[in-house]
């Protein structure tokens, strides 16, 4: 089996996406890459490391590792900023590609660190008016992106997800209260400080609250499937404050708890013997002095109304569909299921579309980890190879 | 395998035949993938019959789109002559290393002795009653799940027809998804029979997995009543009665089900250990074959070319261990190829003249990719090293050398000090290359404060430190030396960068015996996304640094 002389196009540079492309490069295919934004590594490439005095096994740092092989892979041509604008197929598929114009969250100065061949930073000017400091090889936004034709294979979408966006549970009062965050919010925070802080004061906290759930198993908003990566993001995060601060007083207010890694009955049972679990869905919250929040809740066990003061809460956002996985299902010919996600035709095997020679993988399909991803665009890679050899 | 482009290549001819063991969904599944894609597959299954038939809702439950399939690639298996199914056979032994393993089976007409190329491992679970830890026998009227499946498939269901049947998950035992999705379309099965109610008494629910709300929430539609409570309810031995306090309503409460079914831990096979022991791979949490470790994710085994799927590595699911077949399908057509490949010559290379036989290297290459040839000489395998270099720096004769990392040339490396600040104090870092030079990298890209006078030295692996670059850079001027290594549980060579720790305890002492000081050598574990964290145990060292002053070698 070998995918030599054949060429396939990857939509979407996030982690599915960059494990699709190597894979199927290994095998000797060409790789067409294309992603809508100015950089690769999708959502996870923000995250950051949760390892105490050992590694949690959160899975960010694969996201690295994958980043430096596709970008030192001759094999995969990469297309930032691009978007496919139609496909059509007669027995292969052909593309047009048009410039994307990526809405990117800019950093103050105006310069966002991207990825080029060879791994070299690639910085990409947003606007050069609010970049204090023009780095040496900066490329500017509106010069990226390919327009133009393309015949492949075989195609593999890996679009990925929207995080919830945390501003629709009006009650917590995200983008309100300086120090209601996100847990997209506090991976970045982490990632660039290296300590979790308050964003009000750049300090340290010292009660913190995760909020399990927000967005997800929420059949209020309709959002009816368990996002499987929450609990253990918030899980092993607070586990890291905890061993960096022994005195930091975590409360988890959650529904069910969710498994992770291979040891976890044990790395639960050392969590709830460090922070309060607290079984129930959080009413609303208040600022009060200090930028603390005051955060009001039913307890389960005598059914009073409790009040509780935090310097930080973490609001676990969970994975929603991309709004525009409509606009994909169109172009593709491939379905929707009940969710919004992307629908597989066969329940064994969901990187299967309703178009032979489409495949998808990775959270476009449905809710799941970094690991998953992968392992998902492993076997959307081996689908390819199997679809090649029927129809060669 | 690394990333090292090596000038020096050879093409060597391997093996292509695969071993699976096996003759579950996954493995019949794994062995007809990989006849699919052009190579011969030796199943063997120690039972006398493949597809797992004894026992089959034991992994597939009462999912009917599962166990057509089932049927079919029984089937399938059996009408392809590429795949070569081997009954009541066990392994007894593998020798050598992939590409060119030797196989001992024992088989029902004696031993068998076979060449291959790779091996798939494809054991299946077993499930445990827990009936015992809710202080319940087996009866009538208390079954395990695996007892209810049986009945739910087959003609005797209707016994349990207008009965009020509860199911008890999540007390005796943490739990997964695995069980959850098992309770949860028995819940589902239960409830479409004519006058049952249901009731569901869980600890957490374990929905994360894919259309288990879903499937959770419709149960609830469908009538069934869930209790989540922290601690198992009061059930009487009988099994007649069960009395809890309702965490809704708060308030006590009894109930009187006429059949009580209790959850099943799902367990590792009996076999892996041996199997372990045979293979000379990991044994991981549970006794699973697989460490929890994200460089192993999804199929790898800690040694090349032997790959480990579906229940052998982890709790899953169908759909999951139909990912990790894909994916070993993937890794085998990766490896084998069309029987050559193509392999650096000097990723790692034995002085056979310098050599003592030692076994030192044997035991420690965590990739098992060291065999003793018929002369009864180590010869490292091409194909199976990963160029890690800990057994480089353990053999006491230095008689191997890793291609790029020579002694000669990190040597060099610590001698040359091309750094642009001769006056600042002078800091060497070895960093793995995995994750603290990529950290490094990051912090410069992102312009983290660094030490003016910082020189990193990339090592394949921390493990690769020797005492002796260690000391040598103190030897030429260092005035401080970081060894620098991924986190515990994160390194690609399972051990490497706990070897380098070692190394670095041991070099503290020679420092004081030599009257430096100890402060001046530090040991770090990052990761690749870890800017922040490189910057600042650079920073931290220089601000030690300071506060001794320049290394007393240096003046
Ligand atoms: C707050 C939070 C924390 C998390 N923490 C962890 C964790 O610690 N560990 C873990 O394993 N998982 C974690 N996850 C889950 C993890 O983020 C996902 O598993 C992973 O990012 C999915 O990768 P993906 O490639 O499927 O999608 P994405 O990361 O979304 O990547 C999709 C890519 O496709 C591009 N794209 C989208 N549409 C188009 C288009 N039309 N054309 C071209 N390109 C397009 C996007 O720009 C993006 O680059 C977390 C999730 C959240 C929300
Ligand atoms: S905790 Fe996560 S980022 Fe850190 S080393 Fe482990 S897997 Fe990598
Ligand atoms: S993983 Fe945890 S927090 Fe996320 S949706 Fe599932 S139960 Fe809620
Ligand atoms: S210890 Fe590392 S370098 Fe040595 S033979 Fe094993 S894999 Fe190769
Ligand atoms: S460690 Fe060195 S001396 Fe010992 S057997 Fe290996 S190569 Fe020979």
């Amino acid at each position: 089996m070998s995918t030599e002389n054949n060429k396939i196009m990857v939509i979407g540079g996030g982690i599915a996406g960059l494990t699709a492309a190597w894979e199927l490069s290994r095998l000797g295919a060409s790789v067409e890459l294309v992603e809508k934004t100015c950089f690769l590594g999708g959502h996870a490439i923000g995250f950051c490391c949760k390892a105490t005095d050992e590694c949690v096994q959160c899975g960010a740092c694969s996201v690295e590792d994958m980043l430096k092989k596709v970008v030192g892979e001759p094999g995969i041509t990469v297309h930032l900023a691009t978007e496919v604008d139609k496909i059509g197929k007669n027995g292969i598929f052909s593309v047009k590609l048009k410039k994307s114009s990526p809405t990117v969250n800019m950093p103050v100065d105006g310069v966002i660190k991207g990825y080029s061949k060879n791994n070299d930073p690639l910085y990409v000017v947003v606007d050069k008016d609010k970049a204090a400091q023009i780095p040496e090889g900066a490329v500017d936004l509106s010069e990226l992106g390919t327009t133009g034709e393309l015949e492949v294979d075989a195609v593999i979408l890996a679009s990925g997800f929207q995080p919830f966006n945390a501003e629709i549970k009006k009650t917590y009062g995200y983008n309100q209260f300086k120090n209601v965050i996100t847990g997209m919010d506090l991976e970045r925070i982490k990632r660039q400080y290296g300590d979790v802080i308050r964003p009000s004061d750049k300090k340290q906290p010292e009660t913190i609250a995760f909020i399990l759930c927000v967005g997800s198993r929420d059949e209020r908003l309709g959002n009816l499937w368990c996002s499987q990566v929450c609990c253990p993001y918030a899980l092993r995060m607070a586990n890291d404050i905890k061993f960096k601060n022994e005195e930091a007083d975590i409360s988890v207010f959650y529904m069910d708890i969710q498994n992770f890694g291979k040891n976890f009955p044990d790395f639960y049972e050392k969590c709830q013997s460090s922070m309060n679990f607290i079984r129930t869905i959080p009413v609303d919250i208040f600022p009060v002095e200090d930028d603390k929040l005051k955060m009001r809740y039913f307890n389960e066990e005598d059914g009073q109304s409790v009040e509780n003061v935090f310097d930080l809460v973490v609001l676990a956002v969970g994975i929603t569909p991309d709004p525009d996985n409509k606009n994909l299902a169109k172009l593709l010919e491939i379905g929707l299921n009940v969710d919004g996600f992307l629908g597989g035709i066969d329940p064994l095997n969901r990187t299967r579309t309703a178009n032979e020679g489409v495949f998808i993988a990775g959270t476009v399909e449905g809710p799941k980890s970094i690991a998953g991803s992968m392992a998902q665009a492993g076997q959307a890679a081996a689908e390819v190879m199997k679809y090649l050899e029927v129809n060669k | 395998m690394s990333e090292m482009i090596l000038s020096d290549m050879e093409e060597i001819k391997i093996n292509t035949d695969v071993l699976v063991v096996g003759g579950g969904y996954t493995g019949l599944k794994a062995a007809k993938g990989i006849s699919d894609s052009g190579y011969s597959v030796v199943l063997i299954e120690s039972d006398t019959i493949i597809g797992g038939e004894k026992n089959p809702l034991s992994f597939i439950g009462i999912d009917v789109t599962a166990q057509d399939e089932l049927k079919r690639l029984v089937d399938d298996v059996a009408a392809d002559d590429a795949v070569n199914v081997l009954m009541n056979t066990r392994l007894v032994s593998a020798a050598g290393v992939p590409g060119d393993f030797t196989i001992r089976l024992a088989t029902s007409d004696g031993d068998l002795e076979k060449k291959i190329g790779a091996i798939v491992v494809a054991t299946n679970f077993s499930n445990k009653p827990l009936s015992g830890a809710y202080g319940l026998s087996l009866s009538d009227s208390v079954l395990t799940l695996s007892q209810l499946e049986y009945l739910l498939s087959g003609s005797d269901r209707d016994r349990l027809s207008n009965k009020t049947i509860a199911f008890m998950v999540g007390f005796a035992q943490e739990g997964d998804a695995l069980v959850m999705e098992r309770i949860l379309s028995n819940v589902l099965a239960v409830e479409s029979i004519g006058g049952c109610t249901t009731y569901v008494f869980a600890g957490n629910l374990k929905v994360a997995s894919d259309g288990l709300e879903r499937a959770y929430l419709e149960s609830r539609d469908k009538g069934a009543t869930y209790f989540k409570l922290k601690t198992m309810p009061t059930i009487s031995p009988d099994g007649e009665s069960i009395s809890f306090i309702d965490p809704v309503l708060r308030k006590k409460m009894e109930l009187s089900p006429d059949v009580i079914v209790i959850e099943e831990e799902i367990l590792a096979d009996e076999m892996n250990p041996l199997l372990a022991a045979i293979l000379r791979i990991d044994v991981g949490p549970g006794g699973f074959l697989q460490t929890d470790n994200i460089h192993r994710f999804p199929v790898q085994s800690n040694r090349e070319g032997i790959f480990v799927i579906g229940g052998t590595r982890d709790v899953q699911n169908i759909p999951t261990a139909l990912m990790d077949v894909e994916n070993a399908v993937l890794e085998i057509n990766h490896l084998l190829k069309d029987g050559k490949i193509v392999v650096p010559k000097n990723k790692a290379v034995l002085d056979i003249g310098k050599c003592t036989f030692c076994i030192t290297c044997y035991r420690l290459c965590p990739h098992g990719a060291i065999y003793w040839d018929n002369t009864n000489k180590p010869v490292i395998s091409p194909v199976a090293c990963q160029g890690c270099g800990i057994c480089a720096s353990d053999c006491p004769m230095d008689a191997i050398q890793i291609g790029n990392y020579s002694d000669a040339e990190i040597m060099d490396k610590i001698k040359s000090n091309g750094s642009a600040a001769p006056d600042d104090l002078r800091i060497v870092a070895f960093c793995c290359q995995n994750s603290a030079y990529e950290a490094g990298l990051m912090a410069d890209a992102f312009q983290m404060e660094t030490p003016a006078n910082l020189q990193v030295i990339k090592v394949p692996c921390a493990g690769k430190v020797d005492l002796d670059y260690i000391m040598k850079a103190f030897v030429e001027g260092a005035d401080g030396v970081l060894v620098m290594a991924c986190h515990p549980g994160n390194c690609k060579s399972e051990k490497g960068n706990t070897y380098a720790e070692w190394r670095v305890v041991d070099a503290h002492r020679m420092l004081e015996e030599t009257g430096l000081e100890k402060e001046r050598l530090g040991f770090v574990t990052l990761a690749s996304n870890m800017g922040i964290g490189f910057s600042s145990a650079v920073v931290d060292l220089e601000n030690r640094l300071k506060a001794l002053g320049t290394s007393p070698f240096n003046k």
